[in-house]
């Protein structure tokens, strides 16, 4: 400290012992529209300063708000720099008329622009303290991309992108630096121009078959084309100023906007077409091996839905069942041989009836320009992406409107409007997911037709995956009765203000609003499966077996309106003092209110050509609760908070921020003074190429190093110590209807706040001529006590609660090198390349008494254990590897009981099973090279995901295989007394070894094997673009601008660990999940 | 001076902001509240009577009272058939469970009101004691089906502290991980859950429509039963007489239905035994059906014969037959409980007097007469057959058979279901239900 003090006075000392100097005055302005840049840093550089022998180091000057600045400059100087944010830098010699200095920046378009945009501040990238990074949008980057968050994989050390689902639009799951928190949203926060938006979260797709619902997130809403840039902030630092939510990172929107000058119109289109998945990768039985699996079980003890199958439904029509058991194939009926035999040559392609080639397009056109006083920007955007499974499609329609005005020297006013209406299409789907066509595909029988010869709909009655069903399915039939659709109308808009009252203090306001209205229609139809479940859930014999349902179909019409607004209010102040200390200050205020509301009718007995409904006539009140025809919710939440930052820099290279917030929100329920959580953060800035020591270094031209810490907290909002209880209507007897109050989750007194402490370290590095620039940031994030719900003996009254049951630690590496390998007048290579290692490890969890699975401590969240398969016995029943490493079986290993349960405790339970690895990839990243020759560019854009293990669903369980439906091959090689060396187990019946059965059928014990576990790793070539301009002198001739035409493929192949009977690596573990679109693209870009 | 004013607003939204952060923060949730109020007690206390089970009516499925045939919709075969043909082992996963979580909710609900009576705001001391005695019934009720379903029968062990069935839930600590509680220690528990009712339960009697919450007289009421279903004969016998001193009225049976809940008969009309879907699913046991004499007047009011092997049952399908307690279950009760209490000739009197009044009322007048008579001549243990037979007739799809057939004989039960026999044997294992799958995944410990 007292070593500062000493530089500091010795500093100013030498600055006023300088002797002789001149006076320099001058103004800068934007040489595009010439207006005043304010704040504008004038300098003498120091070698200039050495050489001129002046003892003075620093001698700098800011430009005032309208522009000028006046400078005292040491005799023998005969040039001056100049710089400011976002221009690049220029240096002006001094002569003539050292008064009047006009000092004409432009805007600088280089890689590394000069200022990062947080959503709160605009900070000169000198001074960044923050691990934060930003990419700009491109045709690149984005490719055939329908929204922004699908083109994010791979861009971003440290940003993990998992595609879980190929359908049209669909989110991928984004995680920044691991997983932070394990209760609640785990996304990071999206910021579109300073707003954070609401309605971001993807549901949580806890049942596998969710993946039928559709929804679309307000990001969804975003038309990519509009998009300038995306900023990602990752450290404490950076997300601090966000408060509570922004724990799991933020990503910041920050769009296009006018610059003055004459009016620039773009066009842009593209035609995608997308092959129809290919089904062969998942393995299936054709006909022939199907037919002879039926035949071979309906001779076996395997009883379980003995009557299920065509084969099975011929040979119980010809009363040949009990013949053919004792008998063979031999005592059958020659007819009945004929008609089986006549199935093996049924081979239908299902592939083709579920999907299809799609063609998808999207258009784009803008204006934008402006004067002096005003600019503006408007776009209009078109996109409609066909899904591969037939029936699936998204559409967006985009209008977007900005402007900014500049009313006088201080105030400056913008406001921009986003509006859009987006349509997703899928199939109505029945509550089991058996509907589902993915799945279907996997299950329909290959000698199963959609249509008889008179050309009615032959119905599958396999489908339904119950015993005895005779519900009837068709897909073409379900394709044509029901619909299901959503469309989402959403409007944006944005009003923000800056007032400068002088060179140092200015006041920014912004408020910003968000509506969301989305629409849903699920119809069915009367003659179709979905109704004819219904239909038979409502049967009862007091109505002579009818349905009290009316006749027809149904309609369910839900709408759901998100609404919010955000005011925020701040004064910022920067200042220099002595040449050598900058000062920057921020604090403001933050109001928020969110509303949402939905609503939803169902009408029976629907009609689609006359839109009539019928009412129904319930039973009795009981029937009447479980088919509500309306329901409604409506939530309302205020927060309120407070934020201040600070930044103090010393002599250009020495800075150290810290930044605070208070987070309030509407807990109810909770105390006062619990309302409001302070998160904090400080960080610190070396820039290390600015040294003396390093200044000789030619070839470096960056060498910087950053450090920061911070603390963010969370708590839940819906727990309190109190019981809290949701009112309902119920009544008990006729005719008294009465309010209760139900409690949902027990109180927890014992809950606490869930801390994060992050402390983050990077260099930035920068070599060349900036030909490398490499960054390399370590982190380590500490969650304690974490909170998660946790499964609660039944004895409670209750199925879980949430309590701090952990601590957890993300420690991570992340790498970014930019590097332009080659450089000639005409050829260019450049490499972006990034690289994450994220290790996450439990560091402490509270195991509940009743839970027979292992912990995770010591382990990744995404945790995932398995038992060890030791092969099968000698009679075809899986073996088990204890911990000792003996073979066991499952009685043996898990002390099972008569009535099969096992009678060891739960800790002796956790302790059979083993770590397999993560859900979580150790490592993830992209590479993207872009070759451009001449008018010639090529890009190609690879993302992997490394050392990642998925859980998937067993080709066939056992204890309850379904003879009905279609399974791949693995059923053929099970263990049979013939078939004695393989290592799927045979089919159990419930009389041999019961309570083994009970095992596998009940407690899905098969599905706990190592053998289910798989790795998911993969390397994808994710976007891979051919763009060709058009020579110039032949589009001026056009009047145009500038002409590229370019071929995309998109998902073109991917090289991944073994995923042989599955779809694609990402979507191993779901089997309703879409597959993975492939596509090639046809691009047109057009500027006026 | 522009300058100034900005300032100046600028300062004045800032100070206005903090100041008024309090209120804006002030939300109140649509829909959610905190229980503070005796009014928000009694709602709370409401919503534990309404999730109670229907479980005595599902195990009308196990009894020998439903038949389940050819008829029957497949929805309804995948829910009830295994229980119907005592499959506990590989059950069609779409079969319905017995609830066990529902019980604890019912008491955690219960215990929470006990544990919080000293801070509920506002109410009469009488209003707290009545909500407070209503919640030592629920908690002595719930423990009763509990044991009822998943322990074994008191009066089939020779030593009901050995012999563990249920764990008993007394608190609200979520965190705590309860084991197995003995049959013997959960009856004691009943006993002395009912005894603190007693001493706080004021209301006589509810309106209709409020009638399924316990009154004073409901407390004897359980007792009869409880001491009846633990061979506690003279205590049984004592509660069953102290309830009739107060309500003996039994109903026209031709009129309504005694289980109906605003019949004459009612003491306590919570449980909608017969639910609408059990009604749909069974058929009337035609064995059952046969019990009923053509002077009977319960056959042509409790059944709806449409053909011969088509007989659905009348008393239940709606709320309307929501019933746990009347008085026609007591008299049967301080039948039997009388006969047992001694052995002497006068208990056999008594126990004809209970048993005749219930068949007067029951019977046409002349075949009442035919009945009085044979009655009157019959021994002892014709008389306990007959008190039985008419107890099975009487209480028919009221949910009490299954546990009639548990706590006497435990006979042996054949069906027949599409060709195949099913035999539930003497003292079968199967009388007991299996505790639910996942109740032990969430507590392993319930396996022991």
């Amino acid at each position: 400290m007292n070593k500062y003090v000493l530089l500091l006075l010795c500093l100013l000392v030498s600055a006023a012992s300088a002797i002789a100097s001149v006076t320099v005055k001058g103004r800068v302005i934007d040489a595009d529209d010439q207006q005043p840049l304010v704040g504008a840093t004038i300098i003498v550089p120091e070698k200039a300063l050495e050489a001129a022998g002046s003892s003075r180091r620093n001698v700098t000057a800011l430009s005032d708000i309208d522009g000028n600045f006046t400078l005292v400059v040491p005799d023998g100087i005969n040039a001056i720099d100049c710089r400011y944010v976002g221009y690049a830098p220029m240096t002006v010699e001094l002569k003539g008329n050292l008064d009047h200095i006009v000092i004409p920046m432009t805007a600088s378009t280089t890689e590394l622009s000069e200022v990062v945009v947080t959503g709160y501040q605009k900070i000169e990238k000198r001074k960044l303290t923050a691990s934060i990074q930003t990419v700009s949008v491109n045709d690149n980057m984005l490719g055939s991309a329908m929204n922004i968050d699908q083109a994010l994989a791979g861009q971003i050390a440290g940003l993990s992108s998992v595609t879980s689902t190929g359908a049209p639009g669909a989110s991928p799951k984004i995680r920044i630096r691991g997983t932070a928190s394990l209760n609640g949203t785990q996304e990071p926060l999206w910021v579109l121009d300073g707003i954070p938006l609401e309605g971001t979260t993807l549901p949580t797709m806890d049942d596998l078959k969710d993946i039928d619902e559709i929804y679309s997130t307000s990001i969804a809403g975003i038309n990519p084309a509009d998009i300038e840039t995306i900023t990602v902030l990752k450290d404490a630092a950076a997300t601090a100023i966000y408060g509570a939510r922004a724990a799991n990172g933020v990503i910041v929107i920050t769009t296009k906007s006018g610059r003055s000058g004459a009016p620039k119109v773009n066009f842009s289109t593209r035609i995608t077409y997308a092959p129809k998945t290919d089904i062969d990768r998942l393995n299936l039985l054709n006909s022939n091996e199907k037919v002879d699996l039926e035949l071979a079980l309906l001779g076996t003890s395997y009883t379980y839905r003995e009557n299920k199958g065509q084969v099975a439904r011929l040979i119980d029509a010809a009363g040949e069942t009990a013949a053919y058991k004792a008998g063979g194939w031999s005592a059958l009926s020659s007819n009945t041989q004929a008609q089986i035999n006549q199935l093996r040559n049924i081979n239908t392609d299902w592939n083709d009836i579920l999907f299809r080639n799609t063609l998808s397009q999207e258009y784009n056109l803008s204006v934008s320009g402006g004067n002096d006083k005003a600019t503006y920007y408007t776009s209009v955007g078109y996109t409609d992406e066909q899904g591969n499974v037939v029936g699936v499609e998204a559409s967006r329609l985009n209008m977007t409107a900005k402007a900014s005005y500049r009313l006088s020297r201080k105030l400056r006013v913008g406001a921009s409007l986003f509006a859009n209406r987006r349509v997703n299409k899928s199939n109505l789907t029945d509550a089991d997911g058996f509907t589902n066509p993915v799945y279907y595909s996997r299950r329909a029988n290959p000698y199963q037709t959609p249509f008889n010869e008179d050309g009615s709909y032959n119905y599958d009655v396999d489908i339904q995956g119950r015993e005895d069903s005779d519900l009837m399915f068709n897909i073409f039939e379900e394709r044509d009765g029901t619909s299901y659709e959503l469309e989402t109308k959403s409007v944006t808009a944005i009003f923000d203000g800056e007032f400068r009252f002088n060179d140092q203090f200015k006041v920014l306001t912004q408020l910003g609003l968000q509506l969301d209205d989305s629409d849903k229609e699920e119809i069915a139809d009367g003659e179709t499966y979905a109704m004819r479940k219904d239909k038979e859930r409502t049967t009862l014999a007091s109505l002579d077996n009818e349905s009290f349902l009316p006749d027809g179909g149904k309609k369910t019409a839900s709408s759901s309106t998100q609404r919010q607004v955000t005011w925020k209010f701040q004064g910022e102040y920067s200042d220099r003092f002595a040449d050598i200390h900058e000062v920057e200050l921020m604090a403001g205020s933050e109001i928020r209110k969110t509303w949402y509301e939905s609503v939803s009718s169902t009408g029976y007995g629907y009609d689609r050509k006359t839109l009539q409904t019928k009412p129904v006539i319930f039973p009795n009140e009981s029937w009447a609760e479980l088919y509500p025809l309306y329901a409604e919710t409506y939530t309302e939440n205020a927060f309120a908070s407070f934020f201040a930052t600070g930044s103090y820099t010393l002599l250009g290279r020495y800075t150290v921020g810290g930044s605070v917030r208070m987070d309030g929100s509407d807990m109810f329920g909770v105390a006062k003074k619990y309302r409001f959580l302070p998160l904090y953060s400080v960080s610190g800035l070396w820039r290390l190429s600015d040294e003396a020591f390093l200044s000789d270094t030619e070839w470096l031209n960056n060498l910087a190093l950053r450090v920061s810490y911070g603390i963010q907290g969370n708590i839940d909002k819906n727990t309190s110590s109190y019981v809290m209880g949701d009112y309902n209507n119920v009544t008990i007897l006729p005719g008294n209807t009465e309010e209760i109050i139900s409690v949902s989750t027990p109180p927890n007194s014992r809950l606490r706040w869930e801390k994060t402490k992050t402390f983050s370290t990077g260099v930035d590095f920068g070599v060349l001529n900036n030909a490398i620039n490499l960054s390399v940031d370590f982190y380590n994030r500490n969650g304690s006590d974490l909170i998660a719900a946790r499964m609660l003996p039944l004895e409670t009254g209750y199925v879980q609660m949430l309590v701090n049951w952990a601590s957890m630690r993300n420690t991570g590496v992340e790498v970014t090198i930019a590097s332009r390998n080659i450089h000639t007048a005409d050829f260019m290579w450049t490499t972006n390349f990034n690289f994450a290692w994220n290790d996450n490890k439990v560091l402490r969890e509270e195991i509940p008494s009743n839970q027979t699975t292992p912990g995770r401590e010591g382990y990744p969240v995404g945790a995932l254990f398995a038992l060890k398969s030791a092969g099968l016995d000698d009679e075809g029943y899986p073996l088990f590897y204890n911990k000792q490493g003996e073979k066991v079986t499952a009685t043996e290993l898990l002390k099972l009981n008569s009535a099969g349960a096992s009678t060891l405790t739960a800790e002796e339970q956790r302790n059979l099973y083993s770590y397999i690895g993560s859900t979580d990839p150790l490592f993830s990243g992209g590479l993207m090279n872009t070759f451009t020759y001449k008018n010639w560019e090529l890009s190609l854009n690879f993302v992997f995901n490394l050392k990642s293990y998925v859980r998937c669903t067993p080709s066939y369980n056992p204890a309850n295989y379904d003879r009905g439906m279609n399974s791949n091959r693995d059923i053929l090689n099970r263990w049979t007394s013939t078939n004695t060396n393989t290592t799927f187990p045979r089919l159990m019946n419930s009389t041999d070894r019961p309570a083994e059965y009970i095992q596998y059928a009940e407690y899905s014990l098969y599905s706990s094997l190592d053998t289910w576990i798989k790795r998911n790793d993969h390397v994808r070539l994710q976007n891979l673009r051919l763009a060709y301009t058009l020579p110039s002198e032949l589009t001026q001739k056009a009047s145009m601008e500038r002409v590229t035409v370019a071929l995309e493929a998109r998902n073109l192949f991917v090289f991944g660990a073994d995923y042989t009977n599955y779809l694609d690596p990402e979507t191993m573990g779901n089997e309703f999940a879409q597959p993975i679109p492939k596509s090639f693209s046809f691009n047109l870009n057009v500027a006026f | 001076m522009t300058n100034k004013i900005l300032s100046m607003a600028a300062l004045s939204a800032l100070l206005f902001g903090t100041a008024s952060c309090d209120n804006f923060l002030d939300i109140q949730p649509v829909g959610r509240v905190i229980i503070t109020t005796a009014d928000d007690y009694r709602k709370m206390l409401t919503e534990a009577y309404s999730i109670v089970p229907e479980d005595r009516g599902l195990a009308s499925f196990r009894s020998d009272e439903f038949v389940l045939d050819a008829s029957v919709s497949q929805e309804d075969l995948n829910s009830y058939l295994d229980i119907w043909r005592w499959e506990d082992v590989s059950p069609e996963s779409t079969t319905s469970t017995f609830n066990w979580r529902s019980y604890y909710q019912v008491l955690y609900e219960a215990n929470y009101l006990i544990e919080s009576r000293d801070n509920i705001t506002e109410g009469t001391a009488e209003e707290l004691d009545q909500l407070e005695g209503e919640a030592y019934m629920l908690r002595a009720y719930m423990h009763f089906l509990l044991v009822n379903l998943y322990g074994e029968p008191y009066t089939a062990l020779d030593d009901p502290y050995s012999s563990k069935a249920v764990p008993l839930k007394l608190d609200t600590d979520p965190y705590s991980v309860l084991s197995r509680n003995t049959v013997g220690d959960i009856f004691d528990q009943i006993i002395r859950d009912m005894d603190r009712a007693e001493e706080l339960l004021n209301v006589d009697e509810w309106e209709t429509g409020y009638n399924y919450r316990f009154t004073t007289l409901s407390v004897d009421a359980l007792r009869s039963r409880v001491y009846l279903y633990m061979g506690r004969w003279e205590e049984s016998l004592a509660a069953s007489r102290r309830v009739l001193e107060k309500k003996s009225e039994l109903a026209d049976v031709s009129t309504i239905l005694p289980n109906h809940y605003t019949s004459v008969e009612n003491i306590v009309a919570l449980e909608e035994v017969m639910t609408a879907y059990y009604v749909r699913a069974g058929k009337v046991n035609r064995e059952l059906y046969s019990l009923y004499n053509s002077g009977d007047l319960r056959r042509a009011s409790y059944y709806n014969r449409q053909t011969a092997s088509n007989i659905t049952v009348a008393k239940g399908g709606s709320n309307e037959y929501s019933c746990s307690f009347r008085v026609g279950e007591i008299y049967l009760n301080a039948a039997e409980a009388a006969l047992e209490a001694s052995t002497g000739e006068d208990a056999l009197t008594a126990a004809r007097g209970y048993l005749l009044t219930l068949m007067q009322s029951r019977y046409t007048e002349a075949y009442y007469a035919q009945r009085e008579t044979a009655v009157n001549d019959m021994t002892r243990d014709e008389l306990r057959d007959e008190i039985y037979a008419e107890r099975r007739r009487e209480l028919a799809f009221e949910g009490h058979r299954w546990f009639d057939l548990r706590r006497t004989t435990r006979p042996q039960l054949t069906k027949t279901y599409s060709g195949e026999t099913y035999t539930l044997e003497q003292n079968d294992s199967r009388y007991t239900v299996r505790i639910p799958s996942a109740a032990i995944e969430a507590n392993p410990g319930l396996a022991n």
